[in-house]
């Protein structure tokens, strides 16, 4: 699993790139986490090359959310595979998140 | 048992003792009648000769009476010639002591009493005297009156004379009658009769034999000896004219006395004999009896070491499949001991999702090995239930068994930790032979060579590893296999142990073959060394996983599922929720189930059937039911979302059952998808 951020002048973009499962989530939650920071403006959660995802990666998305409500920033979702559209469905996250 | 030999042996002496009593009877018997009969004879030989003798002496004596009648009848018309007559008498003959011719009184009308008596003085001199005396009174002496009566020769009763010198004496008396017939006189010859007693003196045919001769009217004119044995043999012969009676005495202890004194030698050898007999029976019965007794110690001592080979065997584990609830693993052993009880021992057991298993060697055979091989056992199992580390459990085993080990005995030890979950396998080998690996090939595992426990305590033992796959098989042994011997000690070595090996087959099946080939090479030759194998083939099953409750294993539960939706009729797309859903039970599992810091394991199987596919995940952590949680509110705000409880949410939303039990101190969640 591995997170590439990179910020540009108007939105932070973490690009998601293989499995986020268990222990990957646990790996890169410091870097997830950090966008916290960047919360205050429009953070962009790439998932073009995400292939999987687990509850546990889908509390670190909704960690980033909470953080952007807190601040008033935007969390944009962007370019989800099916399964990972249909675990957004399951658990109502679609309605959390931006979806691009 | 015993007491019927006792009968035996005592009927043995018994016949012996009878047999040799009558032998010796019978020939007591007849020696004695022998003796007997010799004595018989020769009693009454010298009787004879005796009475012959005497006989002679009477004859002489009765002759010179009778010589003389004729000149006494011629001298009776002249009674005062008949003194010359007497004088001849004596004179010619020397038997005749003296001699008398008594006139019937009134014969003669001058002569009413005469009676001239002729006799040897002591000098030898021929004296005369008259016995007519008042005093003496011929005619009432028996001497006269009785041949007188009898018409005939008489032998008087033996008379004292105590003018003649006290000398036993007897008279034969002839009665003498004149021309026309009338009795006239009584013509006697006196004679001594101490010649009897020499006579019969001389008869001493037996040392302490006497004889003794009386009178006919019973007067004893030979006595016997004061001391006499009251047993004899008495001998008798008579002389009718003079109607003495002669006895031989024979004292039997004369005749039968060597007899006897043989006899008793003869029976106190017998006695020494039958002793020597009952002395000898008895040791023999002993010695029989101690050579039972041998036997039922040596049965005893069989009937102990077959307890001990029991309790030995209980030691090690030997119901095989050992582990049936489990198929990733096949395992078979043997331990086939060359004495009652061996020293090679073998052991293993599953603890936290870890095969634990040793084989060992223990120097030398016997009890002392199985008391040796008893405690290495013991100490493996003490150590390994706390230890997973063959390292570490091999070197604390080292210094257990140095530090107790005063007979110098050692025991080669192969230790090896086999991760079910993984297929990773620790070991460490104490000098014991590289055990075979049996992947494609067929290989000695690469070991280090550490020396063998109970040499020196203190020893490191360096520890190796190797990742066992799936479908791989280890092959441990000890030197008795490769070094059975046949008959003519070729042994059976390392080749043909590979040769029976080969090919693919059931533990137990490379076992019995491996036990067949060895059995068909060693034939009856008697074997020398135990003889042991441990078998262990891994196949972790598509079917089932266990994973420890580490989060990085979850890649293993990726590829289990996506292997078990490929063998289903799921569509693939399947594949990535269910998945998902078997993450989120299985990490819940592992994050909450165990104890932080505690090790755990989780076992999930995959079951299908014509319309579903099921998980069943199970760990023995504590009781805890995910599907109790309260339902995640999925329409909630950002603010009021919960962080957690998504998991069994969407495990809810993929699955078309969730089911929770707690089956004893497992959890069991059964995770069903329909087609």
């Amino acid at each position: 699993m591995e997170v590439k951020i990179e910020r540009g002048n108007a939105e932070v973009t973490a690009f998601l790139i293989g499995r986020l499962d268990t222990p990957a989530s646990l790996e890169v939650a410091p870097k997830i986490n950090s966008l916290a920071d960047d919360a205050g403006g429009t953070v962009v959660l790439d998932c073009k090359e995400l292939d999987y995802i687990s509850s546990s990666g889908l509390r670190l998305f909704l960690t980033v959310r909470k953080a952007a409500a807190a601040k008033g920033g935007r969390v944009i979702v962007r370019g989800m595979n099916p399964d990972i559209r249909n675990v957004f469905m399951m658990t109502g996250f679609l309605n959390l998140f931006e979806i691009q | 048992m015993r007491k019927l030999r006792n009968l035996k042996a005592l009927l043995l002496v018994f016949v012996a003792a009878i047999a040799l009593e009558a032998t010796a009877v019978v020939q007591f018997y007849y020696s004695q009648k022998g003796l007997r009969e010799e004595a018989e004879l020769r009693a009454e030989g010298e009787l004879e000769a005796t009475r012959y003798e005497i006989m002679d002496i009477i004859d002489q004596a009765e002759a010179a009476v009778r010589n003389s009648v004729w000149i006494a009848q011629w001298c009776l018309d002249n009674p005062d010639s008949l003194h010359r007559v007497c004088q001849r008498i004596v004179a010619d003959n020397p038997v005749v002591a003296g001699s008398t011719i008594a006139l019937v009184p009134g014969y003669r009308k001058d002569k009413p009493l005469f009676s001239p008596y002729a006799f040897k003085d002591t000098d030898g001199a021929i004296k005369v005297l008259s016995l007519a005396t008042e005093e003496y009174d011929y005619p009432s002496q028996e001497w006269f009156k009785k041949p007188l009566e009898l018409g005939e020769g008489y032998w008087s009763e033996p008379y004292v004379d105590e003018g003649g010198g006290e000398m036993l004496m007897t008279t034969y008396s002839l009665p003498l009658r004149d021309a026309k017939g009338t009795s006239a006189a009584v013509i006697t010859a006196d004679i001594s009769l101490e010649w009897l007693k020499e006579l019969v003196g001389r008869m001493n045919v037996y040392p302490n034999a006497f004889c003794t001769v009386s009178s006919r009217e019973g007067h004893v004119m030979v006595s016997p000896p004061e001391e006499r044995d009251p047993k004899s043999l008495v001998f008798n012969t008579s002389i009718a004219r003079t109607g003495w009676a002669i006895s031989l005495v024979i004292p039997e202890s004369d005749i039968f006395g060597v007899l006897r004194r043989v006899g008793t030698i003869v029976g106190i050898l017998q006695l020494i004999g039958l002793l020597i007999i009952i002395l000898m029976l008895q040791s023999f019965i002993r010695g029989e009896r101690r050579y039972r007794n041998l036997d039922k110690q040596r049965e005893r001592i069989a009937g102990e070491l077959q307890i001990a080979t029991g309790i030995q065997m209980s030691m090690v584990p030997k119901t095989f499949p050992p582990f049936p609830e489990r198929d990733d693993l096949d395992m078979a052993a043997t331990i086939v001991p060359a004495k009652e009880v061996g020293g090679d021992l073998y052991d293993f057991f599953i603890r936290n999702e870890k095969l634990f298993f040793c084989v060992g060697d223990v120097s030398g055979k016997g009890v002392p090995a199985a008391l040796v091989m008893a405690v290495t056992r013991t100490t493996f199992r003490n150590l390994s239930a706390r230890e997973d580390s063959p390292g570490r459990i091999v070197r604390a085993m080292n210094d257990n068994l140095s530090a107790m080990n005063e007979s110098d005995m050692f025991v080669t030890f192969f230790c090896g930790v086999l991760d079910l979950t993984n297929g990773h396998l620790r070991y460490c080998n104490a000098g014991h032979n590289p055990p075979l690996v049996l992947t494609d090939a067929m290989r000695d595992l690469p070991v280090e060579p550490n020396l063998p426990l109970g040499v020196l305590p203190g020893m490191e033992f360096k520890e190796q590893e190797m990742p066992f796959c799936f479908d791989d098989a280890i092959f441990l042994y000890t030197d008795g296999l490769t070094e059975a011997e046949n008959a003519v000690h070729e042994q059976f070595g390392e080749d043909r142990m590979r040769d029976a090996l080969h090919g693919r087959k059931s533990a137990q099946d490379h076992i019995d073959k491996v036990k067949g080939a060895v059995a068909a090479f060693v034939g009856d030759a008697p074997q020398s060394d135990d003889l042991t194998i441990l078998f262990i083939h891994y196949v972790p099953s598509a079917h089932r996983l266990v994973l420890s409750n580490d989060i990085g294993q979850i890649p293993r539960l990726t590829a289990f599922v996506e292997e078990a939706v490929k063998m289903s009729k799921l569509p693939a797309n399947a594949q990535g929720s269910l998945n998902l859903a078997l993450e989120e039970a299985v990490t819940n599992v592992m994050l909450y189930a165990y104890p932080e810091g505690t090790e755990g394991s989780v076992t999930i199987d995959v079951g299908s059937t014509s319309r579903t596919l099921s998980f069943t995940i199970t760990d023995s952590g504590k009781p805890f039911d995910p599907t109790a949680r309260e339902e995640v509110d999925i329409n909630a705000g950002v603010d009021e979302r919960p962080i957690g409880g998504l998991g069994i949410h969407l495990i809810r939303q993929i699955m078309d059952d969730v089911r929770y039990e707690r089956r004893g101190d497992k959890n069991v969640l059964i995770l069903t998808k329909n087609y």
